[in-house]
This record gives C-alpha cells, sequence and structure tokens, in this order.
C-alpha cells in the first residue's frame, strides 16, 4: 500500500464532498433537538429529498428547481413528523422510525411508478448542480479547491454552521428555542408559544434534509439509487450529539465522519475490500461516541432521550 | 336477562368504539394512501386492489402468506420483547444477518447428521444474534451510548461484514451468484409435509393438486412451528415470570420499576440478549429454510427486520397481537406482488402501507366525534384500543 498518495489535496475535496449533505441534515436535527423535539427521521427526509430532486430536475430540466421541489417534498413530510410530535404528542422515535421506513418504501414505488426502473436510476436529463468556483479564493494552495469550489448548497451549509452559532447563542429568537427545549412551561409564561417554536424547528429540519438529499443527489452524483442516503441521517443525529447541540461541535462531527468516508473510499482504491471501507464511517461514529461517553453525563441530549 | 342484554350492548359498543378507534381508521386511511399512490403511478386502483387480495388469498396465496409470515412474526416478536421493556432496539437486521453468517457456517462446515447439524447452527445463530446484541445493550449500559444508536449503527459492521465473507473466502467458485455454496440436503429445515413423502402424495391424492391445506403443508416448513413456540413461549415469560413482569413494569415507568428494585442495567443486557437470540434464530431458518445457501445481501432485502418492527408497534407489543399483524403485513406483501405480476404496480406499495398504518396510529387518527357510533349513545367509553398508541408501551430509551 501506497501511504504518500492517501492524503492530497483531493482527499480534502471530497472530504468536504461527503460531509455536506451530512451536515445539513445535522443542522436540522440540531435546531429540533434545542427546541425539544428529537427528530430521528433525518434519513428518510434525506432520502425523499434525493428522490425529489431527481425527479424534480429531471422533469423541470433545472438542478435548482429540482433543489426546489426536493424542499416542497421534505417540508410535507416534516409537517406530517410536526403534527404528530407537537400537536399529537406522538413519540418522536417511534414516528421517526416509521417515516424513515416510510421513504425507503415511497421512493423505491416512485422510482418504478415514474421512471419504470429498479435500483438505480440514471439520465442525460436529469440536471446536476454546477460547482460554482469563486475567482481568486480558489487559487489559494490546498485551501482554495477545497472550500472555493463547491455547489451553492454547499456554500449554503459552511454559511449557516456560522449562522445558526450566531443565531442560537446571540439572538433573542435563538434563546426562545433554546428556552423552548429546556423549560417549555417557563417559555409560555413569558408568552413564548412553544408549539410554534417547535413547528418550526421541524419544518427547518425539513428544508435542510431537503437540502442534504438535493446535494447528495444532485451535487455529489447525479442520479437516485434505492436507500441512496445510506444511513446518512443516522449519522447526522449522531453528530447532533457528539456535538452536544452545538452548531460548530456539530460541524466537527460531520468533518470526522466525511473524512471516514473519503478516506475510507481511498484505501478502496489502494486495494482494501469496499465492505470493509464501507462499514469505516459506522464505526468510526460508535468509536466516536463511545470516546465522548463522559459528555453524555451533562449533555443536553441524554436529557431529551432518557 | 337484563345483565345479558346490557353485556350484549356493551360488547357492540365496545366493538364500535374500537372500529372507530386508530388501528381499523387508520389501516383504511392508509389503505386509501395507497389507492392515491397506485393513481399517481398511472393504473387504476379499483383494478389492482381486487388482484392484491386475490393473490394474498388465493390458489398459492395463503400458502404465500404463511411463508412470508413466519420471519416476520419472528422478526416481530424479537423486536416486541425489546419495546416491551422499553429497550429501542433497532438493530434487529444486523442480529439477523450475522445470525444467519454463524448457522451458515455450521451447516457448511459441521459433520455429522442433519438434525444435529440444523439446531447447532441454530443455537450459534442464537449465540451470534445475542452477542451482537448485547455488544449494543453494554455500549449503552457502561459505555453511555443510547442503545436506539448504538444498535442502529451496530447494523452495518454486521451487513458489511458478511457480504465480504460471502464475497470472497465463502463465495462457491465458479459460480456467477455471490454466495456460499449451497448446504447439504440433510441440514435443510422441511416442509411442514414434504412432497414426496407418503403423506405428502396420500394428501394431494385426497385433496387434489390445488388445495390450499396442500400447498401450505407443502411449502411451508417447520420454522413457522419454532417462531409459534416462541411466541407460546414469550407469553407464558410475560405472564408468569418475575422477568416478564420487571420488564413490562420497566416499560411503562422505567423510574417506577428502579424504585421497585428491579436491576435495570441487567435486564436491558437480558432483554437484549433475547431480542437478539430470536432475530439471528430467523435469519438461520431464513438460510437453512428457504434460500439453502447465504447469498450476498439476501437477508438485508428481505426487509424482515424492518417489517417485523412496523408488526411489533401495530401490535402494540402483544404477542397473540404480533401473529394477526404478522399475517396481516404477510399478506400485503404476498397480495403487493401478485399486484406487481398482474398490474405492474411496484410490489413496494406493501411497504407504504405498512409504514402509513403505523404513522397514523402514532398521531392517533380517529373517526371524527360525528361519525363515531359508540358515541352517540350515553357516556363516552374508553376506547380499548388507547393503549395501542405505541408511545405508552413502546415507551423511551
Amino acid at each position: 500500500m501506497n501511504w504518500s498518495n492517501l492524503i492530497d489535496g483531493e482527499l480534502f475535496a471530497s472530504v468536504v464532498r461527503a460531509l455536506i449533505p451530512v451536515l445539513l441534515a445535522a443542522l436540522g436535527g440540531l435546531i429540533c433537538e434545542r427546541a425539544g423535539v428529537f427528530n430521528i427521521a433525518l434519513e428518510g427526509l434525506m432520502l425523499i429529498g434525493c428522490f425529489a430532486a431527481v425527479a424534480g430536475s429531471y422533469a423541470t430540466g433545472s438542478g435548482y428547481l429540482g433543489v426546489l421541489i426536493a424542499v416542497a417534498a421534505t417540508v410535507a413530510v416534516s409537517a406530517v413528523l410536526a403534527y404528530g410530535s407537537v400537536t399529537r404528542r406522538a413519540d418522536p422515535i417511534v414516528l421517526g422510525v416509521a417515516l424513515n421506513i416510510f421513504g425507503v418504501g415511497v421512493t423505491g414505488f416512485l422510482l418504478v411508478a415514474f421512471f419504470h426502473v429498479r435500483g438505480v436510476f440514471q439520465n442525460p436529463k436529469i440536471i446536476g448542480l454546477d460547482t460554482v468556483r469563486i475567482p481568486l479564493l480558489a487559487d489559494i494552495p490546498w485551501v482554495g479547491p477545497v472550500l472555493f469550489n463547491l455547489t451553492l448548497i454547499g456554500y449554503l451549509a459552511l454559511i449557516l454552521v456560522i449562522v445558526t452559532q450566531l443565531v442560537m447563542f446571540r439572538y433573542p429568537l435563538g434563546l426562545r428555542l433554546r428556552g423552548v427545549g429546556e423549560r417549555p412551561t417557563a417559555a409560555s409564561t413569558l408568552g413564548v408559544n412553544p408549539n410554534r417554536y417547535r413547528y418550526g424547528a421541524v419544518l427547518l429540519s425539513g428544508v435542510l434534509c431537503g437540502l442534504a438529499g438535493a446535494q447528495l443527489a444532485l451535487g455529489n452524483v447525479v442520479q437516485f439509487s434505492e436507500n441512496m442516503s445510506a444511513g446518512r441521517g443516522w449519522i447526522a443525529v449522531v453528530a447532533v450529539m457528539l456535538g452536544r447541540a452545538h452548531p460548530i461541535g456539530t460541524f466537527g462531527a460531520c468533518v470526522l465522519f466525511g473524512f471516514a468516508e473519503a478516506f475510507g473510499f481511498r484505501l478502496q482504491g489502494n486495494g482494501l475490500p469496499a465492505q470493509i471501507t464501507d462499514a469505516a464511517p459506522y464505526v468510526v461514529t460508535l468509536i466516536a461516541l463511545i470516546i465522548a461517553r463522559k459528555y453524555f453525563k451533562r449533555g443536553i441530549v441524554s436529557a431529551v432521550i432518557e | 336477562m337484563t345483565t345479558e342484554l346490557a353485556a350484549d350492548r356493551t360488547l357492540v359498543r365496545r366493538t364500535l368504539a374500537w372500529l372507530a378507534g386508530p388501528v381499523p381508521v387508520s389501516i383504511i386511511v392508509a389503505l386509501a394512501i395507497g389507492a392515491v399512490a397506485i393513481a399517481i403511478a398511472g393504473i387504476n386502483p379499483f383494478v389492482a386492489y381486487p388482484s392484491m387480495v386475490e393473490g394474498a388469498l388465493t390458489g398459492r396465496g395463503p400458502a404465500n402468506t404463511l411463508q412470508r409470515a413466519t420471519p416476520i412474526i419472528g422478526m416481530a416478536i424479537a423486536l416486541a420483547i425489546a419495546f416491551r421493556a422499553g429497550v429501542f432496539n433497532l438493530g434487529a437486521e444486523g442480529q439477523m444477518v450475522l445470525g444467519g453468517l454463524a448457522g451458515t457456517l455450521v451447516a457448511l462446515t459441521m459433520p455429522g447428521p442433519g438434525p444435529v447439524v440444523i439446531v447447532v447452527a441454530c443455537l450459534a445463530a442464537m449465540a451470534a444474534g445475542a452477542l451482537w446484541a448485547m455488544l449494543a445493550a453494554v455500549l449503552q449500559t457502561s459505555m453511555g451510548v443510547p442503545i436506539l444508536i448504538s444498535s442502529l449503527l451496530l447494523n452495518y459492521p454486521a451487513r458489511y461484514f458478511s457480504s465480504y465473507l460471502v464475497r470472497f473466502p465463502l463465495k462457491e467458485k465458479g459460480s456467477s451468484m455471490v454466495a456460499t455454496p449451497m448446504i447439504p440436503d440433510d441440514t435443510r429445515i422441511p416442509a411442514l409435509i414434504p412432497a414426496d413423502s407418503a403423506w405428502g402424495t396420500a394428501l394431494r391424492h385426497s385433496l387434489g393438486k390445488e388445495n390450499a391445506l396442500l400447498l401450505i403443508t407443502r411449502n411451508v416448513n417447520y420454522s413457522l412451528l419454532v417462531v409459534l413456540a416462541v411466541v407460546a413461549l414469550v407469553i407464558f415469560v410475560n405472564r408468569k415470570t418475575p422477568g416478564g413482569f420487571e420488564s413490562g413494569l420497566a416499560g411503562q415507568n422505567l423510574r417506577f420499576a428502579q424504585y421497585g428494585g428491579v436491576h435495570t442495567t441487567a435486564l436491558v443486557i437480558r432483554t437484549m440478549i433475547f431480542s437478539g437470540a430470536i432475530s439471528g434464530l430467523v435469519g438461520v431458518m431464513l438460510v437453512l429454510g428457504s434460500d439453502f445457501r447465504l447469498i450476498d445481501g439476501a437477508l438485508v432485502g428481505t426487509n424482515y427486520a424492518w417489517t417485523g418492527l412496523l408488526v411489533a408497534l401495530l401490535a402494540a407489543n402483544r404477542p397473540i397481537g404480533v401473529l394477526v399483524s404478522g399475517a396481516f403485513f404477510a399478506a400485503l406483501i404476498v397480495g403487493g406482488e401478485a399486484m406487481q405480476r398482474s398490474d405492474g404496480v411496484s410490489s413496494q406499495l406493501s411497504q407504504v402501507i405498512q409504514a402509513a398504518v403505523i404513522i397514523l396510529i402514532v398521531v392517533r387518527l380517529t373517526l371524527p366525534r360525528w361519525l363515531n357510533l359508540s358515541r352517540r349513545h350515553g357516556r363516552d367509553l374508553p376506547a380499548i384500543t388507547d393503549r395501542v398508541t405505541a408511545d405508552d408501551e413502546v415507551g423511551r430509551v
């Protein structure tokens, strides 16, 4: 095995590519977490986003309209989660798991219904999202090609990390959202309607998962394949836990995952069986969780799921 | 006399209340959603649904349904015991896969009489499933990783590890299929009454070739009896043993159970061991009973673990309910496949309907008050399905 060609600029570029869908979904999960809704439907939402993006792009001939359609679809599905878990006070875990299974079924069903194929749908009529190169900045060695040659969704994801951090901890909106999550009764005493914030958080996670799906299906590749989210939504759930629902921390966890995926892929090119490297992101995530266990004792995450 | 009448009226009212409750309403609405999906696919639901019913209930339908119901009920009962104890095992898929793998290894390598090999293979599969589940449990109890996450993430290494073994070291040389060699004939789980046995021929002569009962005895194997025995055992444990009582208590109210002296750490580990063992058993029975070899991706591809999860939720973790809902969901799958053959509607419609049923039940969809006949007379009865709302029983991690 040649170690010297394992790490180079291209590796970091693929880390960023791998992390963006997870990061978007994780930001959605984070906002829900802060509002007191444990959202584990990220996986299903992301998958539905992938399908709707591909179908939308195929039908309209525009990648960006595909993104819009993806967002519309995932917002619609997340409305079910919001109604169930907020208005009907259903168990979000059970609802989330059922929605994930629904996502696999409905995308597989519609794949046959619309495009008469099973498994993978590739077609020249699916228009992908081009990367937008930022002049000058992209010429910076190492950092430039990695950070300044992304799709618009990619830039948005990175900017949203900072925006979420600011809003969550520097603006009244974030304060109220956190209040709703931590002390709903206190928040409502102060005139903040917890349900409204929770609806907003869940619907926003729908938007972010739609973007995540679109990035996965129109940015990273230009195709839809059954179950193509492949556990990334779950990794996003874990990223929120690892980051203790802090945007910067969650971003760090996503980088870890992106690195595991990209590095695994690279090792695969160097002769390691695909089955071993495919398992890498999940094993790495699990090990990271174990190492981070001391944080769990006082993390806010444990309070929600216990 | 009057009390009898009153009892009758209560029964009618209770039935009406149940019919207006979440389960039937959710099933009907989910079927309506399915009809919309069929229409979106450009096919007339009034043509497609009848062929679904026909496929599930006529000809080979009942035999196929029972055949499918066996692993689904098995996975559902494995998950039901976990959920009942408030342990959210999402790793049944991995536990099933490793069970199938361990059982295949035994069946391929162990010499000796067939029945002995089958028993050892089943024990090995249960051990493998139990160990994988226990790993998830220990990650929660001593590492603080929620079991929901640990069990789910462990699915992937299990899936890829078995896929790796089937692709490389265990792959049958020269075969175009990515699978292990076939297991010996005498290590296959036999049908209830094999077609070529004396009984089988006698039955065919007396019942006729197309008889549903004959098809069932030929196509359904002993796995069904094993799964029924597991369900019976779970009923016994739940109702008659302290362990079953404790797990039900912990699922209802963890703090109360702790206060009452239940050792919850041991309970979580024990529950996961049983849950994983049953999942592993289902995995090996699929290999020894239907595929006769481990095919790459076949156990994951069946989706039985997730169907079983939905069944356990529909049944609110009650064993008898698992039998009924398992048969129902299996009939949906068999009917869906028939619909795919005759009308070209993707069989994944079954999964859409199943998930929709659970989503609707979880959000407690009921008939609007003005449609609810049971509420027209006298006071409202507590709907007997109130407890089916999953979150009461499934509880939290």
